[in-house]
Order: structure tokens, then sequence, then C-alpha cells
């Protein structure tokens, strides 16, 4: 790749963000087909067949129980996607919900909820949503709850600096003026404006989450284990590296080609989900 | 000027204030937290061997497992804070032994990650700054783009699968190589763009001018007017990477077998051993806490401006 080509990869518009969408496209349409795509099932074993290199008719070849990597990478992509797909929204909703009904409140709640988002952000998130799941025990709505918790302070802050400068601004002292309730004006006004930067925090978050809940399931913590996500197959995989790398290498391409996919997209992502920001810049 | 100085020592010491709060309150979360968890580890034990019912009992009592919650906390707050954290309830020796002795690894990663890692990001950035028309600036895009792109875990197994089970050039477990360049990588990734449009920026400052026009060389520019200013910006980043880098650093010590404060968090994860996992979260957490602290007072002294 030229000097120049690379320069121009994080730029919308470039070679870079089509790429970046075209993954993404792929990965959300292995997603929804999921299973159907390949005919074989997820979760059969073949104790005779452990470990089989690719063939004609598991092209991903065999993993150590015998089951086939390409369905349960197929399977595993859905799972994966829709963890990090609601740990992101619980994130949001947690997050900018509180924070905002807190900030709109007044000074004593909004101390109270940063207070706490900031005892939260002090354990790095991945450290956080281990403890959260030995507390809540493995699963995948554990999972997802963890997760949730995890990122939901980052989003806070976003929410507050974003409501923060939306609330100096001449509309809601006129909503205050003709006596609205803060919440309602939060609600009416505020929101539909900070919407967009709640989206581009939430285009930064969910790749992060969708590493965590893999690293999580190797850590033995994420999903229940006979549950196919990257993670879980990562973690089954990893110790028979060295006889069968293609059942490892399968969902570690999948985990770098997506989060390699959110980074290309990011600037096009952004510029597409957020409705205020000036476009052809 | 006396003034000036109880005025900033009352701003750190409110500071410091503020840290300690954090810590005390993460205490208490992660104290309470682990206690939800259903089971303990004498259930985790009795699934495994053949304890009755008596040995059970007789057990927790030991433990100090059949206590109330609240005096379970109290007691185990006043021991910690005077760095006794209990007994590991699987090994059978005291936490902060187990603690102490798997701390040096983890800091030396971390320090080798960081050092190497800041080299790297400032030493590109302060070059590409000098040679804007050669190709150091795309890389320091593909370099930004990389720390974004690729979390340490992946390519900490992708290196795995290449030069460990494909090239057979390194051994698997043990080794310091992979786990350090991987996170100095990703750490001067996340340096080296912030840094390079802060010394853009401050390059087309009026004394930068003035510099030039006196006839300094760039070089001379760069190193005695450019980078002691970007210096807060440095001290900035490097606190919150070393305070990011800790999910990395558990990470890569869990895949390449390094005998520090990760693995020990995941064997602790793995055998319920609590006091174990709430030691090593607070460590982190204080580690967290204490970095955090030491940035914000290192800017204050390099940055007159933000002792206001």
């Amino acid at each position: 790749m030229s000097a120049s080509a690379m320069a121009a990869l994080p730029r919308a518009g470039g070679l870079g963000p089509r790429l970046g969408l075209a993954i993404l496209g792929l990965a959300l349409l292995v997603a929804l087909l999921g299973p159907g795509l390949v005919p074989h099932d997820p979760l059969v074993q073949e104790l005779a067949a452990r470990n089989a290199p690719p063939d004609a008719l598991h092209w991903l070849g065999r993993d150590h129980l015998g089951r086939d990597v390409l369905a349960r990478l197929a399977a595993g992509t859905r799972i994966s996607l829709a963890v990090a797909l609601g740990a992101t929204l619980l994130a949001v909703g947690l997050g900018a919900g509180l924070g905002v009904v807190a900030e709109a409140l007044g000074r004593g709640p909004s101390f109270l909820v940063f207070g706490a988002f900031d005892m939260v952000r002090a354990m790095p998130s991945i450290l956080l949503a281990l403890t959260l799941m030995v507390a809540l025990g493995i699963g995948t709505w554990p999972l997802i709850l963890a997760l949730g918790i995890a990122f939901a302070p980052h989003m806070a802050l976003v929410a507050r600096a974003a409501w923060r400068r939306e609330n100096a601004a001449g509309y809601v002292a006129a909503a205050r003026v003709m006596g609205a309730a803060p919440l309602a004006t939060t609600w009416r006004h505020v929101l539909p404006n900070i919407a967009g930067a709640l989206v581009t925090q939430a285009a930064i978050i969910m790749p992060r989450a969708i590493t965590t809940e893999s690293v999580l399931s190797f850590f033995g913590l994420g999903v229940s284990p006979e549950t196919p996500s990257w993670g879980r197959m990562i973690a089954g995989a990893t110790r028979f590296a060295e006889s069968a790398p293609h059942a490892v290498l399968a969902p570690v391409a999948a985990l770098c080609l997506v989060t390699l996919g959110f980074a290309l997209a990011g600037d096009r992502l952004r510029l597409a989900l957020d409705p205020l920001r000036e476009r052809g810049r | 000027m006396n003034h000036a100085f109880l005025h900033n020592a009352t701003q750190a010491g409110l500071a410091l204030a503020r840290q300690a709060l954090l810590l005390a309150g993460i205490a208490i979360a992660v104290f309470l937290l682990i206690r939800i968890v259903p089971g303990d580890v004498v259930d985790a034990m009795a699934l495994e061997g053949s304890l009755d019912e008596e040995a059970i009992a007789d057990l927790r009592a030991d433990l100090g497992l059949d206590a109330g919650a609240l005096t379970q906390f109290r007691i185990w707050a006043g021991r910690a804070l005077g760095g006794d954290f209990g007994m590991s309830l699987r090994f059978d020796r005291p936490v902060s032994e187990l603690i102490l002795a798997a701390l040096p690894t983890t800091l030396i990663l971390a320090v080798l990650a960081l050092s190497a890692g800041l080299a790297l990001g400032v030493g590109l950035a302060t070059a590409a700054v000098l040679w804007p028309r050669s190709p150091l600036p795309a890389l320091v895009e593909a370099l930004n783009l990389w720390s974004i792109a690729l979390p340490t875990f992946c390519v900490g197994l992708a290196s795995i699968l290449l030069f460990s089970v494909g090239l057979g050039w390194l051994p698997v477990i043990g080794q310091w190589l992979s786990p350090v360049l991987i996170l100095a990588i990703d750490n001067a990734g996340q340096v080296v763009k912030p840094l390079h449009e802060d010394l853009k920026e401050a390059a087309t400052a009026s004394h930068i001018r003035t510099a030039r026009a006196k006839g300094l060389s760039p070089a001379r520019i760069v190193l005695r007017h450019l980078l002691p200013n970007a210096l807060t910006t440095v001290v900035a980043l490097g606190g919150m990477i070393l305070a990011g880098m800790i999910g990395g650093a558990l990470t890569m010590e869990v895949l390449f077998g390094l005998p520090g404060l990760g693995t020990l968090a995941f064997q602790a994860i793995s055998g319920r051993d609590y006091p174990v996992i709430q030691a090593v979260v607070l460590v982190f957490a204080a580690g967290v806490v204490v970095v955090n602290g030491l940035a914000d007072l290192a800017q204050r002294a390099l940055d007159p401006r933000l002792r206001r």
C-alpha cells in the first residue's frame, strides 16, 4: 500500500471507509442469516474428526471436539454481534439516560450519579466486566448487563458534555421561559439534538464491546460454554493451536476484521448517522 | 507568591482527597459485588471433592464465611488498610504474598511497554513534523489506525499463530518480546496522532516563527522550542495510556503465560478465590487512581496555566 493511500484511509469517501462498510455489511448479513448459511450443525460433535484440517465438505475444518468451524463461525457472528449491540444499547440507555436525567434534575442528583460513574470509570472496563461477571455468573444476559454497565460511564460523560452545550442554547432558555418542565424540555428538545453525539460514541463502544466479549469468554466468563461466540471458539481452540491452527485462525480473523471494519468505516458511519453534522466538507 | 502556593496546595489536596474517596467507594463496591455471587469457594470445593455437611460448616466457620456481610466487610476493610488481605482460599498463602510475588511481572511489563511506546510515539511524531513531505505523516495515520482497529487481544493471538505456531520463531509461553512489543505499538499508536497534531499546531506559533527567522535549524527548533511545550500532552497521554493498558496487560499475561497480576486474577476467578479477586481488583483500581493523581500533579507542575 502506497503512502498516499494509507493517508487517505481514515478520511470519509476514500477507499478505506468503503472497505470498512463492506466488512460490516458482510458481518451483518452473516449475523442475520446465521446458521442457515452453512449446512452443518454448529453444536454437533464428531469426535473421530477432531481437529481435522479444512476439506471440500468442511471448508474451515473441525475444532477440538470435531464441530464444523464454519458453522460455528456463522453462529458465533450472530451471538457476538448481538451481545455487543445489546451491551451498547444498554450503555446508551443507562449512561446517557441516567446522566441526562440527573443533569436535568439539578446539582444534587448530578453529583451522586456522576460520582458513581467516576467510581466505575476508575476501573478499567475489562476488569470491571470481569468482576461483574464473577458476581452475575456466566451467560448471555449477564454478559450483556456486565458490558453495558462497564461502558455506561463513557456514554454518560459524552451525554453530559452534549447536554450542557445544548442547555446553554437559546431554544432551551425559550422553552424554560415558556414554563416547560426541565425533564420535558430535555426529552422533547434537547435529546434529538444530542442524538448525533450519542450515536458517534455508540459506534466507538460497539467494537470495544465485541472485543471485551471475546476476552471475557476467553477467560471463561462470557457466554455459557456450549454457546458458540467468537471468544468461546478462541478459548476452546487456543489449547490446540499447534495441531489445529485453523480452528483459532477463523474466529481471530473474524474478530480482527470486524474491529478493523468499525475503525475504517468510523468517519463515514458518523457522517451517515449524525443528523446535525455538515456533509460534504 | 505565598498565597498562590497555598492555593495550589489546597487544589492538589482536594484532588488527592477526591481520588482517595473514589478508592474507598471502589473497595465497598468490589466487596459487595463479590458477595452477591451465588455459591462460594466451599461450594466449589464440595463439588470437586467429597465434603460432608459437617465439614462444609466447619470450613465456612474457619474461613469466616458464616458471618454477616457487614461484619465481614468491617473485618476485611480494617485489615486491608494495614496491607493484610487475608488468606487465599485456594493456595493456603497470604493474599499479600501472592500479590507481591505477581506485582513485579506486571510492573515490568507495563513500564517496558509504556516507555517503548512513548519513545516510538514521540520519536515518530517529532520526525513527522521535521519532515512533513516524507511518508512519515502517513505512517502516523497508519500507526494510529492500527491501534484503533486492532485490539491487543487480536494481535496477541495472531502473533502466536504466526510466529509461534506457524514459523516456530518464538515459544508461546513465557516470552516477553511479543507482549511488550504488542502493547508498545498499541500505546505508540494512541500517543502519536494527538501529539503530531499538537506539534503541528504549536509550529505555527509566533515564537517559532521568530526562531525560524533568526536562523535556528529545524532540528533545534523542534528540540528546544516545540518538544518542551508538548511535554504536558505527553504526560496527559501517558497517564491515560497507563490506565488504559491495564486491560491489555492482563490479557497479554494470560495469553503468553507471564506470572503477573493478570494471570493471578485469571486463576482466582476460575477458583472462586474471593480474597484474591478483591485484592487484585483493588490493587489495579489503586494503580489507576494513583497514576491519574500523579499525571494530574505532573501536569500542574509543568503547565502554569493549569494552576489557576
